[in-house]
């Protein structure tokens, strides 16, 4: 491993500062005891915490919503991405390859055409305004992503472990028990991760879903726009952000994240 | 006995008839059907309602009209007049893109070469500042922003308390701001400019371009590095002559994908972008669900934006298969 200039360095630092400057100025102005956002925060309070996480049903019933929404739909995108990544793996014929680049297009699409047109199709069916429609429409948007993490974890599974079950005349569905889905559990687990915490932050999509029947914590803030944020809003943004990285610490804990990002496996 | 020896090492073709096959062809068949219903539906519904009919002071019925389109391209009043107005937003889309894009990538890529010469470890920790600053949502990037550039506690305030201002008037460089829209007459203001806009879309962006980036540098032959600079190349030498010409097409399909990535942004343009510069996402929103209501004409819009799009993830597509051709 070389070691890097120190210009390189301070080039990376700098990158962090930029990266980092308007978490830590939104982070601080919750502290704010006005209702302006101010940087340094003025005489400093725990108030906004309070209301963001008991005193204001508002925001409580929308990260209620935020919550059931991410969990629900990254569970149903895990559960739709598997058997399309399996079949890629075990047959990797153009059918199913096909039917992974339609299930990949909600999220290389610009979101915004992507919601419209949900929101038509909700209008139509009846599910408009409800929070399983909402539910459903993130599992679209988001199972591109379990469906590449699940690709990359099969591609590591161990063909030798395989071809061993194969000899010894396990079935299909005994091979997939024992071999497949123990090896295959990080990468599942960092794909439910993945759209979990997306569909968490997601917003333009659930605008034209929930048809102002119901609001996510983003999407609350997107409302209200128009009047400006406030400092309650940025304890949401702290929230948000510690769910993410305690996701992805996770992800990293249990999995090998460089691998996952797609970093050669033969280094180090 | 003997047909039962036979039969050994024989895979069970002929096991007794049951559902069990039938019903997962079912379901593979309700399954698939599920996927496109999901992901196909709602861009084919967008593009049958772009022909709709909008009833004035009503919600529209469907039909087969191009009167929408025509108005993209010519405006609600033509032929008796000719207005661009949806052009020139389109336009914004892509010149917004256009500038934010390269400069994420351009400065991006000096990181993402450093990133991967690190230990695996740290990478790891990089790795997961990097995704969670990637999947914080936008309204909290714009939140952030907004206190960066707002006149009373971000940039235009230390600028004003470092003496810079006063210098820039005192040297006539305050009246170059203000031709470029940077500054009100007495201060120095980002809100709501050019500048503003592009530097959130591409902070916005920043942390894609180095996950994008991150598998082609980090399998960078490092022995070809080595040779070259075992022979005598400088830094810049060998960053033009040995990783540029390798890195050439995943720089080039990365700048494409947030291209179009920040063809849909909304909230940065909305709240950084000044009015009369605002983008076709904008617009779409304001015909579907906002002031104006007439979701045939945001439906054509949303189509235009598709098409852009589309057109350049298969531009990508095409450059990736190129490239793995020449392999």
């Amino acid at each position: 491993m070389t070691r890097l200039h120190w210009s390189a360095m301070i080039f990376m630092g700098l990158a962090a500062i930029v990266l980092a400057m308007p978490i830590v100025v939104v982070s601080a102005a919750a502290l704010n005891g006005g209702r302006t956002m101010l940087f340094p925060p003025e005489d400093p309070t725990l108030a906004r915490f309070v209301e963001f996480f008991v005193s204001e049903p508002v925001w409580r019933t929308a990260l209620y919503n935020s919550t059931v929404i991410a969990l629900g739909s990254a569970a149903i995108a895990v559960l739709a991405a598997w058997p399309m990544a399996y079949w890629i793996w075990k047959r990797s014929d153009t059918g199913s390859k096909a039917l992974a680049g339609l299930a990949a297009m909600p999220f290389a699409l610009p979101p915004i055409v992507f919601g419209v047109g949900l929101g038509f199709m909700w209008a139509f069916t009846g599910g408009l305004g409800t929070i399983w429609a909402a539910i459903l429409s993130h599992a679209a948007l988001f199972v591109a992503l379990p469906l590449v993490t699940i690709s990359i974890g099969l591609q590591s599974v161990d063909r030798a472990h395989l071809d061993a079950a194969a000899t010894m005349g396990a079935t299909e569905g005994v091979t997939f028990r024992t071999i497949v889905l123990p090896q295959t559990l990080p990468y599942t687990a960092s794909g439910f991760f993945f759209a979990m915490v997306l569909s968490f932050n997601e917003f333009i999509v659930m605008f034209f879903v929930s048809s102002s029947a119901f609001s996510t914590v983003t999407l609350q803030i997107f409302n209200s726009l128009r009047n400006g944020f406030t400092p309650t809003m940025a304890v949401a943004a702290i929230t948000f952000i510690t769910v993410s990285v305690v996701a992805f610490s996770l992800v990293a804990r249990f999995g090998d994240l460089p691998r996952l990002m797609g970093a050669d496996q033969t280094r180090d | 006995m003997s047909s039962e020896s036979i039969d050994i090492g024989l895979p069970k073709a002929t096991e007794p008839a049951s559902l069990a096959p039938i019903l997962g062809k079912v379901a593979r068949v309700v399954f698939r059907v599920l996927v496109v219903c999901f992901c196909l539906t709602p861009f084919l519904l967008v593009i049958a309602i772009s022909l709709g009919e909008k009833i004035e002071g009503a919600a529209w019925v469907w039909g087969f009209e191009f009167t929408h389109y025509e108005r993209f391209f010519a405006g609600a009043d033509w032929p008796n007049s000719y207005s661009g107005i949806y052009l020139q937003k389109l336009w914004y889309s892509l010149y917004y893109a256009l500038i934010a894009a390269p400069i994420a990538v351009v400065t991006a890529f000096p990181f993402t070469y450093f990133l991967t010469r690190l230990t695996r470890r740290a990478q790891t920790v990089w790795l997961i500042f990097l995704l969670s600053s990637l999947s914080l949502s936008e309204v909290f990037i714009v939140m952030g922003w907004d206190v960066l550039l707002s006149n009373r506690s971000g940039l235009p305030m230390v600028l004003r308390e470092l003496g810079i201002t006063d210098w820039m008037k005192a040297t006539g460089w305050f009246d170059v701001a203000r031709e470029w829209g940077l500054a009100s007459p007495r201060d120095l203001k980002f809100k709501t400019s050019l500048f503003a806009t592009v530097l959130t879309m591409s902070y916005l962006v920043w942390p894609y371009a180095v996950i994008l980036l991150y598998p082609a540098l980090s399998r960078l032959d490092n022995s070809t590095v080595e040779a070259a600079r075992t022979m005598g190349a400088g830094p810049w030498a060998v960053m033009r002559t040995v990783i540029l010409p390798t890195v050439r097409i995943p720089l080039i399909g990365t700048t494409l994908l947030l291209f179009v990535f920040l063809l849909g942004v909304y909230v940065s343009v909305t709240v950084f972008a000044d009015p009369s510069q605002h983008t076709l996402a904008v617009s779409i929103y304001g015909s579907v669900r906002g002031s104006t209501l007439n979701a045939p004409f945001g439906a054509a819009q949303s189509v235009i934006l598709l098409i852009t799009a589309g057109l350049f993830l298969v531009l990508s597509q095409i450059l990736v298969s190129y490239a793995e051709k020449r392999r």
